[in-house]
């Protein structure tokens, strides 16, 4: 469960969000669309608790962060940032291990699971997407689809209440897209909520839940995925939409 | 003998090498307990000349000149030749003696009658080690066979073994002259001196030995003693009138396995001096840096002073100012730990602009996706960022690392007996500048060539891990 009250982020006098609300139930997966450098990546940061920000609270589950305390409560950020998994436009995976290296790396030191269990368990994702056979290579040999799915799995492992995802489709094709598709909405299903930031919206249809349209720094409306796709209230949505279907 | 002088005269400790010493110094065969020789006689005389009591002091040929630096003893008196190498570390006393050489053939020899026909015919000469026939031999590139004693030398000429004996005239009077089997070649030639050698610190010594020697040869006791020898020739007229030893330009010869054996042990003092500077270079290199990227506005100035200043003078200088410069405030360290110190200082000047460059090329983003994994910034470090940091620091480092070995050579400024040092000190005493310099240079890459190598194959196997951090960290 996610709940945002009145985010507000700046930089000097920049503003790069502003007045963000939002609710969301666990299970539900939520897609934010909207035009680039629109703060969409700045939200997520924010929810994962890497960005303080100047006004307003997130919550996640049982545990929150608010804009005077992501400063200075150090114990309560760090148990705010184990509640989200993020994957990053960029993805970042960790460039000096191997593709299991990256995926255990956090189950392993973190949460002390056994070496041999998180393995089995990394196994069995990547067997899911169809890369267990680039288990041992470094990131660096792999694809940009190959090294995308990597980095969900990285975040998956870790089996976070809320999986936050930046552009998780813009180097996957068609099929490999389903793949992941399946695996998040499995995510989703199994009780965690999900966040994913998008420019595709085919990708998103008949997989997000809900919608959101981001405008400049803010979230101009959120809605149902139906109801928004086929009926968006405010003409900047519509705009989006339209440009989006012709693309 | 005369204990009541023994007793009140001061006592004047001279060195020599009794072992094959004849007719230098040896032991009287009549009374193997007591000692004679025209050096003994003429060191009793010497003493006796400046009211002092001789008393002997039995060594050893290859090290006695260290000996005399430690004092063992206060002058060597031994068919001591001034050389231009010795002549750096110590005094010579005037000629009290004119050596010559002789050449030595067999008797039924009937093709070497000068040194000449030896090369003209590649005749081997055998001779003593480390005197001055050797090291004419060794410089006209004659076939050289060295001996340790001049008995043994005339044996192999008579045996056959070798085709000639070069030798001090002194030498081959008293074991070659009345040998049936063997002949001289030519006549004498080539005058050396015989000197007392003094420590370099005893100036008013050799004042008053020059004195004494002066005067004995004046009123003959020189004369006297090598004529009961049957050394006494024309040329001693000249000793009259060379007063200060001319000193001579041949050198000693290079001991190879000796001279291997120093520079080894230089060697080793350069890999102590390299990896205890790097030692410290690499531990203080950290402080400097996490300093100057995270500290307040004063640590960062103090440690962008302290980079400055070491980067932006020299080494060497550097050096003697610790070295020279320390103890004008009372802080005085050999020389060894002042290059270590010294070079780790200036290192690590260096090692922290690695460490710095090293982590500034991990992206901000490689934290967040650490922290987002829920690790804390100590677990983040260790486990993501230092490893990669590490990487990318390793091959400069290493290459940091073969730099210093060379620049240990600087520690020669501040008389630390590294291999530059030693080259030094062997070269100007053998001339061999070339042979040598080949040998300390082939040590120098023995040393820094498997760390090259290393470097060099650590930077291919980590470019793939290095451009991966390029390429997923465009974002930042
Ligand atoms: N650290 C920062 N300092 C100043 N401005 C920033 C900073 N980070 C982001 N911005 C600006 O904030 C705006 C929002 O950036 P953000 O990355 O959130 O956009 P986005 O919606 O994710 O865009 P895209 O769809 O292209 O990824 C952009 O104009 C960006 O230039
Ligand atoms: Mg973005």
């Amino acid at each position: 469960m996610i709940t945002i009250k009145g985010l507000s982020k700046a930089v000097q006098s920049t503003t790069l969000i502003e007045n963000i609300n939002l609710d969301l139930e666990p299970g539900k997966i939520l897609g934010i669309i909207g035009p680039s450098g629109n703060g969409k990546t700045t939200l997520l940061l924010c929810l994962a608790g890497l960005l303080p920000f100047e006004k307003g609270r997130i919550t996640i589950g049982d545990r929150s962060i608010a804009a005077e305390e992501s400063n200075t409560d150090k114990e309560s950020l760090w148990a705010f940032r184990k509640k989200s998994g993020i994957v990053f436009q960029h993805l970042h995976l960790f460039p000096h291990l191997t593709v299991l290296g990256n995926i255990i790396e956090a189950p392993v030191h973190v949460n002390k699971i056994p070496k041999a269990d998180a393995e089995r368990e990394a196994r069995r994702l990547l067997k899911k997407l169809e890369i267990e056979q680039h288990m041992n290579k470094f990131p660096e040999e792999l694809s940009g689809g190959e090294q995308q799915r990597v980095a969900i799995l990285r975040a998956i492992a870790m089996n976070p209440e809320v999986l936050l995802l930046d552009e998780p489709t813009s180097a996957l094709d068609p099929i490999r897209s389903g793949d992941v598709r399946n695996l998040i909405r499995e995510f989703a299903n199994s009780g965690h909520t999900v966040v994913i930031v998008s420019h595709s919206v085919r990708f998103l249809r008949g997989m997000a839940d809900y919608l959101a349209f981001m405008g400049k720094s803010e979230l101009i409306e959120m809605d149902t995925a139906d109801t928004l796709m086929a009926n968006p209230k405010d003409p900047r949505t519509r705009e989006f939409l339209r440009f989006s279907e012709v693309n | 003998m005369n204990s009541l002088t023994a007793f009140a005269r001061p006592v004047l400790r001279w060195g020599g090498d009794p072992s094959g010493g004849a007719p230098y110094v040896f032991a009287d065969p009549s009374d193997p307990q007591t000692y004679t020789g025209f050096d003994y006689e003429f060191a009793e005389a010497l003493a006796d000349k400046m009211g002092m009591q001789a008393q002997f002091v039995p060594t050893d040929w290859e090290s006695i000149v260290s000996s005399l630096k430690r004092k063992e003893f206060n002058v060597i008196i031994n068919g001591f030749e001034p050389t231009g190498d010795r002549a750096r570390e110590m005094l010579f006393s005037k000629p009290y003696y004119l050596f010559r050489l002789q050449l030595t053939v067999r008797k039924s020899d009937g093709t070497i009658t000068s040194l000449e026909d030896c090369k003209k015919y590649g005749k081997s000469v055998g001779t003593l080690v480390n005197c001055a026939a050797s090291r004419l031999l060794e410089e006209g590139k004659y076939r050289v066979k060295g001996y340790q004693d001049p008995v043994g030398a005339y044996e192999d000429l008579e045996l056959g073994r070798v085709d000639a004996v070069l030798m001090d005239v002194a030498g081959e009077m008293f074991y070659a002259r009345s040998n049936p089997k063997l002949k001289p070649a030519g006549k004498p030639f080539q005058t050396g001196a015989y000197v007392v050698g003094i420590r370099k610190a005893d100036a008013s010594l050799k004042a008053d030995i020059d004195k004494a020697i002066d005067e004995l040869i004046n009123d003959g006791t020189i004369e006297k003693i090598f004529r009961k020898w049957n050394l006494w020739d024309d040329e001693q007229v000249k000793l009259r009138t060379a007063t200060p030893p001319a000193i001579e330009i041949t050198t000693t010869k290079l001991n190879w396995s000796e001279g291997l054996i120093k520079l080894f042990k230089a060697a080793m003092i350069t890999v102590l001096l390299a990896f205890g500077a790097m030692f410290i270079a690499v531990i203080l290199g950290i402080p400097l840096a996490v300093g100057q990227s995270n500290g307040g506005p004063l640590i960062r100035a103090l440690c962008t002073t302290y980079i400055e200043f070491f980067r932006g003078t020299p080494v060497l200088v550097q050096l003697l100012f610790l070295y020279f410069g320390l103890p004008v405030i009372g802080i005085t360290l050999p020389g060894w730990l002042t290059a270590i110190v010294g070079l780790g200082l200036n290192y690590a000047a260096y090692e922290s602009q690695i460490y710095r460059t090293a982590f500034q090329a991990i992206p901000e983003r490689q934290w967040q996706v650490a922290y987002s994994l829920g690790m804390r910034p100590i677990l983040a470090f260790r486990r993501i960022i230092f490893p990669q940091a590490f990487r990318i620091a390793l091959p400069p480092m290493t290459n940091d690392f073969v730099a210093l070995f060379k620049d240990t050579s600087t520690a020669f400024a501040i008389a630390v007996w590294e291999l530059a040092t030693a080259y030094r000190e062997l070269a100007n005493a053998t001339q061999s500048y070339l042979g040598i310099g080949i040998v300390v240079c082939c040590y120098y890459l023995a040393m820094s060539l498997p760390l090259a190598h290393y470097a060099h194959r650590l930077e291919r196997k980590l470019q793939r891990k290095s451009t991966g951090i390029l390429s997923s960290g465009a974002e930042k």
